[in-house]
């Protein structure tokens, strides 16, 4: 193949699909993977201490952040099962030795499938507020209720008008964080009206219950003490039905323990490292 | 606005045109203005520590608090414009569009927060939401509707093609049932009927072939061809004289051009010929010949019929190879049903040829289908 036919590859590399971004060395990787709501960005206080010890691998979930919106497929996406696949493509391209998928929100669940997908892709899972059903059902408290999650899709309505087809940011930056880029502010939690309601829809209506009881690797679920989207009850039921997991209560109210506590996160997940020998 | 007001600040902040609230990290009221106190509906005490700021807003806005203005804050250190729903103390919603800095003064985080009630602009963008998901069912619906009418056409096109196979046993029982009481001993006016009966069968047979033809171009794989080398002024020099039978009392002239030959399925031509001199005959004047003329070039062989007459209307002009357009004054003597010159079209474009139509008052109508001379092997 010529170099030029190489540039115009097509469909677009994973890479720039999901806005793959790598540094660190060492010889296992940690791939981090966003939840529901905003995009890589969300890792800044918590990967950059594992770049001295692991190669850390972090993306964008096609439709967040700086991903390819063109690649955006309704069909694909619409269960977790294709952002699946998507992360079992990006371990077999970026991954070098074990890789330990660390994964927020959604993303839990998100490798939890990739795992099951192709398990020898992986070596330990780490959940931070995970979830595998929101929604209350019997005598599993998710935490929410239908209603509630239409009132989402509405509050999103809301929100993405200003954004609507032009996709101006509505979410501006601060002038007292000038690291941050003007890119980089204007693309942060921003993404296409429809991607975002669809994503919200597949997130939280989810239920992968059954598939992840079959979840045989060693996972640390890190659980906040006071969390409304991923409450205490969810972490105590995937501590019990996860046959490998050690679940660390976090100190934090809230659902982002990497961007709030960041320093009882990363203890959390050393000490799990440390007894996995990873 | 300071953490040390003085009373006088906090009297302006307190009657200020707009929600003034200031949290912890975690969305600990720690002040609210009474703007603030009387949107939602509670009395400063009931606020200030004993309720989080997201405690305030509807489900939906509570998880939207923690999936996007949390780490939002967190890493921009300001957000704005945030529109969510509070709910009052009378469990009413109030839409408010929100700005939030976060300040971080030696580790001790306040989030200072401003809010106005937008209860026009919540309601202009509910009615837009609102018509853009009219105009959404609009367009799904008219989706559709499209498809149903390409099923309809698909399976009227599907039906056609059988109907007219079928159709080809009772005419063949009819064909030779005639023949049958030719042998025999016939009146007159016997014998005429016998004749008409042929006529008509005739006719039938076109009008089945045209269709079968219009079928297989439609949904098969385009009209079947069997190419081969022939000789082409031969070809069209037999179809000219089996022609001039068919139109007794009308002229019909064949000129030859370049050498005779090519590649080409030779029964296709005599097809291509009869349908564009049944047109000729039709549409053109009745005083004047129409002429055939065969040309074979270097790469190339054509097949052209001329005719005198008025031209071909404009309106019709842009459709004239689609199938069902008749044009006007054609009678019901014609064979066709409207399939001629797309049959002629599928016939060129089977051995790679296209086929172009010259129409003026002076120069009459003349329909030229050209192919190339080694026409591809089918």
């Amino acid at each position: 193949m010529n170099r030029l036919a190489r540039h115009y590859t097509w469909p677009v590399s994973v890479q720039k699909r999901n806005n793959v971004q790598v540094s660190g060395e060492g010889s296992t990787t940690m791939l981090f993977a966003h939840g529901f709501g905003c995009d890589q960005n969300m890792w800044r206080l918590l990967a950059p201490a594992y770049e001295k010890r692991y190669r850390t691998v972090r993306f964008d979930l096609v439709g967040s952040g700086n991903s390819d919106l063109s690649a955006y497929d309704r069909k694909k996406y619409a269960s977790l099962d294709g952002y699946a696949d998507d992360v079992v493509e990006i371990v077999r391209e970026f991954g070098q030795g074990p890789t330990i998928f660390v994964g927020h929100s959604v993303s839990g669940m998100i490798g939890a499938l990739a795992n099951l997908k192709a398990p020898e892709c992986f070596a330990a899972q780490i959940m931070l507020s995970p979830s595998p059903c929101y929604i209350n059902d019997g005598d599993y408290v998710g935490g929410f209720t239908r209603a509630d999650i239409d009132s989402l899709l509405e509050t999103l309505e809301g929100n993405y008008l200003g954004w609507s087809s032009n996709m101006a940011p509505v979410i501006m930056g601060a002038a007292q964080q000038p690291e941050l880029s003007v890119e980089l502010t204007n693309s942060f939690c921003r993404t296409d009206p429809e991607i975002a309601a669809q994503f919200a829809r597949v997130t939280f209506l989810t239920d992968v219950r059954s598939e992840i009881a079959k979840l045989g690797m060693p996972t640390l679920i890190i659980q906040c003490s006071d969390d409304l989207i991923a409450p205490m009850t969810v972490g105590q039921y995937l501590h019990k039905v996860l046959p490998h997991s050690t679940l660390s209560v976090v100190e934090n109210v809230g659902h982002c323990p990497h961007l709030s506590a960041p320093s009882s996160s990363a203890a959390a997940i050393d000490s799990f490292l440390a007894s996995e020998h990873l | 606005m300071g953490t040390e007001r003085s009373a006088e600040n906090a009297g302006m902040l307190d009657a200020a045109p707009c929600g003034l609230v200031q949290t912890t990290e975690a969305g600990e009221i720690l002040w609210a203005n009474l703007t603030f106190c009387k949107w939602v509906g509670y009395a400063r005490e009931a606020l200030i520590t004993k309720v989080r700021f997201q405690d305030l807003l509807t489900m939906g806005g509570r998880i939207f608090h923690q999936t996007h203005w949390a780490p939002l804050l967190q890493i921009q250190g300001s957000i704005s414009e945030v529109k969510l729903e509070f709910v009052h103390r009378d469990k009413t919603r109030i839409p408010m569009v929100l700005n939030a800095i976060r300040h971080d003064a030696e580790g001790r985080v306040v989030i200072e927060i401003a809010a106005f009630v937008a209860w026009d602009r919540d309601k202009y963008e509910k009615e837009l939401v609102l018509s853009r998901k009219r105009l959404e069912e609009l367009v799904q619906e008219t989706a559709k509707l499209h498809a149903n009418a390409k099923d309809r056409a698909l399976f009227a096109e599907q039906m056609v093609g059988i109907v007219s196979h079928d159709l080809r046993n009772p005419l063949a029982a009819i064909a030779n049932s005639a023949s049958m009481i030719q042998r025999g001993e016939l009146s007159v006016s016997q014998q005429r009927s016998v004749e008409r009966i042929n006529r008509a069968i005739d006719r039938a047979k076109w009008l089945i072939f045209d269709l079968l033809d219009f079928t297989q171009a439609r949904l098969g794989q385009g009209l079947s061809v069997t190419t081969g080398e022939l000789d082409l002024h031969e070809v069209i020099a037999e179809s000219v004289n089996e022609l001039i039978f068919i139109y007794p009392g009308r002229r019909l002239e064949h000129f030859r051009v370049g050498d005779g030959r090519c590649v080409a399925d030779g029964n296709r031509l005599t097809q291509l010929v009869g349908n564009l001199v049944s047109n000729a005959m039709t549409y053109g004047s009745h005083d004047t010949p129409v002429l055939v003329t065969s040309e074979v070039g270097a790469d190339t062989f054509s097949v052209e019929v001329q005719n005198q007459g008025p031209p071909i209307p404009e309106e019709i002009k842009a459709t004239l190879f689609e199938p069902m357009t008749r044009g006007t004054g054609a009678t019901s003597s014609g064979r066709s049903v409207g399939l001629g010159l797309f049959i002629v079209r599928e016939i060129a474009r089977a051995q790679g040829g296209q086929v172009s139509v010259i129409s003026t008052l002076e120069q009459g109508t003349a329909f030229r289908a050209t192919f190339p001379r080694a026409a591809p092997k089918s």
